[in-house]
């Protein structure tokens, strides 16, 4: 059902293993010329790959820090193309990829599935890889090999965990150690809604405001590159940012934060329906209506499918030989299918002169 | 990093439990009431859902089916509010969503978390999930299996082959024998590039074009519902479809079907880069610019928080009291 490449009538001049750049094993299909490779060719230029140093930089200059999370290789395509610093797979995409009303379902397998379609669609952000609920939090040993997982097998330059209590602060630590790049989150942590007794924000009070600030200084000890701050007010996450040396990353944290993350579907606006309307954080700000956009497109479609408008002759481009449809005709006559020859011969007349399609 | 609900000072007056007619486990948590589960209660109603009967009206009374892939649940939910007909959670997933170059490499595995995430969106069309390559080919007991777990675990109402190998037709016919509705694939069949020689439209000869038709009657013999008929011209699609009693489904395969499909992404314009802009099939009518308008809200936001007029006061709302700060 993959309708997407159709060179059917270019001869093969260029051997897909004549590219050394295009390493993937899978991308080697012998009877697929290079120029029609779905994701093209894509030459791995080590100066544009976001780094930790590039938002060293970054930080340090006082520009702001873009995320964004992504899913699949389109999403990934599109912020790759809008220039967004650092992809996000987050485990998000339990919610808003396959539906389920929180974090928590999604494993680790679906999680490394989205990461490598990510991967494989963004060439220059950093690219960082959420650990799953369940993953990574009853031993600094589970959370390392989750960790490796997500790099070796997912394809990500970087994982982020979520939580600070002292186990947690450890696994970071172990995960560091191991080599592996690891971004902090603390405030709100919705792996955590177990105990916090829903989505609520956090910071609201001296003490959580307090806890806050501690434990994003003890991931930065721990080796952290960068923490998320999540739905805190305004003045914590300030507090944070300045008492940092590493980057903060705000959502529903107010202005102050050394960068913003928003998931990819609330900022598009992808879902219309009013009760997702009704659901959409009101931190979230939505930067266009795709949602909208889809249900028209949709909507066109099927009425141009039901009123036969669509495909016509314009989107009809595969083309007979009148002899070879006289021959078939005669064919299906000796099979003593005579409908299907008069269909076809009646199909080939109004096609030639171009009458206006219309089925009987 | 799930930033979607927040009910965090709403009393919890309502239990999940309370409602019989959600019946997935993962949906009670105790901590979320009812209208603030993501997905909205969706109490299962059987009349609503498009079924074969549906199908089988609409051919008789020569209404057009509509047919689109969809792949998660978004798309999902979008396919079921404009309602269309049949949702394909098509292999076609190996390409658009996981960024391959064909649909070869995506795994049983993956298609059925696809399959699991399109269920949960789409409540009203015909659900149908496609057989991945490598899954169904070497013994009609390896199909049946693999069409089981499609409707078992991805939460299917119907499965869907590629070909019209005698194999092949054995195989659709054991999956009807046990009990699973089959929709039939002819013309180009994708996971066969290997012996076609890459993406090439059929049925353009005579002995190419009697096979499409003959294989469609086969694959008709052997219990499927209906058939794709993928790029083929418009006469052959036009005899297979008056020959058949059942519907045809076409896609680059001219007006004379019963019905047709196309891919999610392709008539969305979801992919605006030039290169994607050029490997977008010639019979794909683009129903909109949807990668430019993604493109835009991008740079705007990016624009937006590198001058830090996002969040700004209006999307910071968590405020904590004076006193306490």
């Amino acid at each position: 059902m993959a309708a997407i490449l159709r060179r059917f009538s270019k001869p093969y001049t260029t051997l897909p293993t004549s590219n050394p750049k295009i390493p993937n094993y899978v991308r080697r299909m012998s009877n697929m010329p290079e120029d029609t490779v779905y994701g093209g060719p894509k030459p791995q230029n080590p100066d544009e790959r976001v780094t930790l140093t590039t938002l060293r930089k970054k930080h340090r200059k006082g520009e702001a820090i873009t995320m964004v999370t992504a899913y699949d290789y389109p999403s990934a395509v599109h912020l790759d193309s809008a220039g967004i610093d650092i992809a996000l797979v987050g485990d998000s995409a339990s919610m808003v990829v396959h539906g389920h009303d929180t974090t928590l379902p999604i494993t680790l397998e679906e999680m490394l599935m989205h990461c490598r379609a990510v991967a494989r669609g963004a060439k220059r952000p950093l690219l960082v890889g959420d650990l799953a609920f369940g993953t990574y939090e009853s031993s600094s040993q589970q959370a390392v090999d989750t960790a490796v997982r997500v790099l070796k097998e997912g394809g990500m330059d970087a994982i982020k965990l979520e939580g600070g209590a002292p186990s947690r602060i450890s696994a970071a630590k172990h995960i560091v150690e191991a080599g592996i790049a690891v971004m902090g989150h603390v405030g709100l942590t919705p792996q955590a809604i177990s105990v916090l007794g829903g989505f609520r924000p956090q910071g609201r009070n001296v003490l959580s405001a307090v806890k806050v600030v501690e434990t994003a200084l003890a991931l930065q000890e721990a080796g952290c590159f960068s923490v998320v701050l999540e739905c805190v007010p305004a003045p914590v996450a300030a507090a944070a940012t300045s008492v940092l040396q590493i980057p903060t990353i705000g959502i529903g944290a107010g202005p102050f934060c050394s960068g913003q993350v928003l998931v990819y579907h609330d900022l598009l606006g992808m879902m219309q329906h009013p009760h997702h309307a009704k659901v959409t954080p009101k931190f979230c700000k939505q930067f266009a209506q795709i949602g909208e956009g889809i249900n028209k497109a949709l909507s066109d479609y099927k009425q141009e499918v039901e009123n036969r408008s669509f495909p016509g002759v314009t989107y009809s481009p595969y083309k007979i030989n009148p002899a070879e449809v006289d021959g078939f005709s005669k064919e299906l006559q000796k099979m003593g299918l005579d409908k299907a020859a008069a269909a076809a011969a009646e199909a080939a007349e109004k096609f030639e002169t171009g009458k206006n399609i219309q089925t009987s």
